[in-house]
């Protein structure tokens, strides 16, 4: 899932200040399960806001509540009157959420309330690690299923380097270094001939190097004839 | 229907009044919306005076009440259980704790007193128009087996307690050992897994090579300390120190003993092991004066951090001290030490007179029962907590000394934090007593104040489930947490976690405490 941490409460505060109706707006998907932007998180945070108003003499109105999914245009149209009503949103989904509001209501503010991080797993209660970046590309069954490129801090494709000692990363020593955990995982397979396999430079195409990433599944498109049918609809 | 609230205020006999002006109370009170009656009583914990209050309830037909008393532990069983009789739900009454909380820390300041006082009775009238009767729910147990984990003096104790009381008992013991315990005896037997909740607990026993199921409807765990070596430095240096109950053996038995003897009070003095607790020093105290009435020739030290002889055993002391038995105190700058080139010595320094000692012995031996291993393995089984030491941990001290935090779990002896024969005995015809009882009643009472989980909110995140101590919430065939209420014990753990804010805990939802705190700080927030 996304992973994603709340700004520090300084920040939104100094980022909310010139305004006086303020929405802030959660989501229910990744950034709830990752307990940064819940409904919970946002009923702490509108919380937070008013108490600190009120100790500091500020007057501002503010409001919260989350959507279904933040990312998605038909769950934000369900709440466009309270964002077009207030002078800012606050959004407390992932950045994929604030610029979804962002792109539908242009002329409108939309701050993002949460630092979007990455792609994650949570390994137990209150702990997350990310595992993938997205590379569009994906190698790990020649890796035995550890992505060297999440999880090295040279994404290196041939290792380990020469900075790995005792199964850590020279870039940080709290970090298992991945090509040893590849190795290892590999051992366990009985695979150990695969690290021995030159890995040449990989087509970093797919990745985002090549600006903004677009998808398309043409079979899923609607024809123009089934979108006129829509729009004759509404 | 309209709420009808009674608000009853106490007296306690003559010290609220000491402090509060009750007439105003009365008046604003009587002056708040949906109140129909107001009481004021002499001590509302005398049975006597209950019963003017609940002819005013059943009269005045009222649904709810709030009531201005003292600690809730204190009033609460006897008011509910006569609320409930007049056909009030116990859920229904509000415990205002204005003795506590209110007169005794602001005895010298009245004014201060009687506001606080007025804001938390108008904090419980907004909350108590906000209350829902709840119900509690019956389940009747399937079994009437109590299992008690360890056949030694706690768990014999136990079992032979439970049994005199009708209960099935089913000992389990680790070791071959046969014993004269009513009930079945599974030897080599361990609990290795526990599913249900006290009542009907259905349980994993490995029993040899087979792992065995077996229902149970309470459980005592009475699985003793545990017995470590020399540590640290000292072990380095003495191979042959030997524990404390080994040279009470010996006493015992008149064996032979090198002397001088010189007791150390921790297997570890360096290290962080916890220093003695209070039985080992009645033990050891107990064993130097046999020693010395035995061989009154042999010289016997006692090295000690910090010394706690309770009670009567201080008169131990005083006898061990004028048979001129050596206590030497320690603290860490100067713990016992002993080198390995030089056998037969123990330099530590005393710390009364900063001076450091080099004492020559025979005999070494070192007190401490640190906690039995086993018992990490059975709190991670039953899901109970353990106490910083490596013992279980009891419910409370004063009302709770052989319970656990789950009901139908029962906790004795050594177990708990190491202790003397006798008391492991007395704790564990307890802990039997407690089992047998719990079984008696052949139904478990469940519900009332558990959590709820609105499904339409839940995104099935684990977070509850992962959270939960008693595994009360699951993902159920809708893809939603549901809560196994029979296991849930109110604790409000997921309730507090939940991301989406899809649980709430009944009798204390969220409604319910904002308009209480809205009520006593003022203000939105």
């Amino acid at each position: 899932m996304i992973v994603a941490k709340r700004k520090p409460l300084g920040e939104i505060v100094e980022m909310l200040a010139p305004y006086q109706k303020i929405t802030v707006i959660g989501c229910r998907s990744c950034v709830a399960i990752c307990l940064a932007g819940g409904e919970k998180e946002v009923k702490m945070l509108v919380s937070a806001l008013k108490i600190k108003n009120r100790k500091e003499g500020r007057k501002q109105q503010i409001d919260g509540f989350v959507v279904e999914r933040q990312c998605e245009k038909e769950w934000v149209k369900e709440v466009e009157e309270r964002i077009l009503d207030s002078d800012v949103t606050l959004s407390m989904a992932c950045s994929l959420g604030a610029q979804t509001i962002g792109d539908m209501y242009p002329k409108h503010l939309t701050f993002p309330g949460l630092n979007t991080g990455m792609f994650g797993v949570p390994e137990e209660q209150g702990v997350w690690s990310e595992k993938c970046i997205g590379c569009g590309n994906c190698i790990i069954h020649t890796t035995g299923g550890i992505c060297p490129i999440a999880r090295c801090a040279k994404s290196m494709l041939n290792g380990p380097c020469g900075g790995s000692a005792n199964g850590k990363c020279e870039v940080n020593l709290e970090v298992d270094c991945a090509w040893v955990a590849i190795y290892d995982r590999l051992k366990l397979q009985n695979r150990l001939d695969l690290i021995e396999n030159f890995t040449p430079a990989k087509d970093w195409s797919t990745s985002h190097s090549g600006g903004r990433r677009i998808y398309v599944r043409e079979d899923a498109k609607l024809s123009q004839h089934q979108k006129k049918g829509k729009e004759a609809v509404q | 229907m309209k709420a009808k609230i009674q608000v009853v205020l106490c007296k306690c006999c003559t010290e609220i009044p000491s402090v509060l002006r009750l007439e105003s109370l009365s008046k604003l009170a009587s002056e708040s919306n949906n109140v129909m009656s107001v009481m004021t009583v002499d001590a509302i914990c005398d049975g006597k005076q209950l019963a003017p209050v609940m002819n005013d309830v059943k009269q005045k037909e009222l649904d709810r009440a709030v009531v201005l008393a003292c600690h809730k532990k204190d009033v609460s069983p006897t008011l509910l259980r006569a609320y409930r009789r007049a056909g009030v739900n116990e859920f229904m009454v509000e415990l205002v704790n204005i003795r506590e909380e209110v007169v005794l820390p602001h005895a010298n300041e009245p004014e201060r007193a009687q506001a606080k006082a007025e804001a938390k009775l108008r904090a419980a009238l907004a909350r108590s128009l906000m209350l829902q009767p709840l119900e509690r729910q019956t389940e009747e147990m399937k079994t009437r087996n109590v299992v008690i984990i360890g056949a030694g003096v706690a768990g014999q104790a136990a079992a032979k307690e439970a049994a005199k009381a009708g209960a099935h008992t089913v000992v389990l013991e680790k070791s071959g050992k046969t014993l004269k315990v009513p009930g079945v005896v599974m030897q080599h037997s361990t609990l290795v897994g526990a599913e249900g909740y006290g009542g009907n607990l259905k349980l994993k026993i490995r029993a040899g090579e087979k792992v065995e199921s077996l229902d149970a409807a309470a459980l005592v765990i009475a699985t003793g300390g545990g017995w470590t070596q020399l540590k640290g430095s000292l072990a380095k240096a003495v191979k042959d120190a030997v524990p404390l109950y080994k040279l009470n053996e010996q006493v015992q038995v008149d064996a032979p003993i090198k002397g001088p003897v010189v007791v150390v009070d921790s297997p570890d003095p360096s290290g962080k092991t916890m220093a003695v607790q209070d039985f080992a020093w009645d033990e050891t105290l107990e064993t130097v004066v046999e020693l010395k009435k035995k061989h009154p020739e042999t010289e016997i030290w006692v090295v000690f951090q910090e010394m706690r002889a309770f009670g009567l055993s201080e008169l131990v002391y005083k006898e061990a001290a004028d048979a001129g038995i050596k206590f030497i105190r320690y603290d860490k700058g100067g713990v016992p030490k002993a080198d390995p080139k030089n056998p037969g010595v123990l330099s530590v320094r005393d710390f009364s007179q900063g001076e450091q000692l080099n004492i020559r012995f025979g005999t070494l031996a070192f007190a401490s029962i640190p906690a039995n291993p086993d018992n990490r393995l059975i709190a991670e089984v039953l899901r109970i907590p353990m106490a910083a030491d490596g013992g279980i941990r009891r419910g409370s001290i004063q009302r709770w000394p052989v319970s656990t935090p789950r009901p139908g779990v029962f906790v004795c002896g050594s177990a708990l934090f190491p202790k003397s024969r006798e008391a492991a005995e007395a704790e564990g015809e307890a802990a039997g007593a407690m089992a047998s009882a719990f079984v008696k009643r052949g139904t478990i009472e469940f519900g009332g104040v558990v959590a709820e989980v609105e499904q339409e909110k839940c995104s099935a995140c684990l977070t509850c489930v992962r959270t939960c101590p008693y595994e009360a919430p699951f993902i159920g065939a809708a893809g939603k947490a549901e809560i196994r209420i029979q296991a849930c014990q109110g604790c409000g753990m997921c309730v507090g976690i939940c991301p989406s804010k899809a649980i709430e805990l009944r009798n204390y939802t969220d409604d319910q405490i904002m308009i209480e705190t809205r009520t006593l700080l003022g203000g939105d927030f």
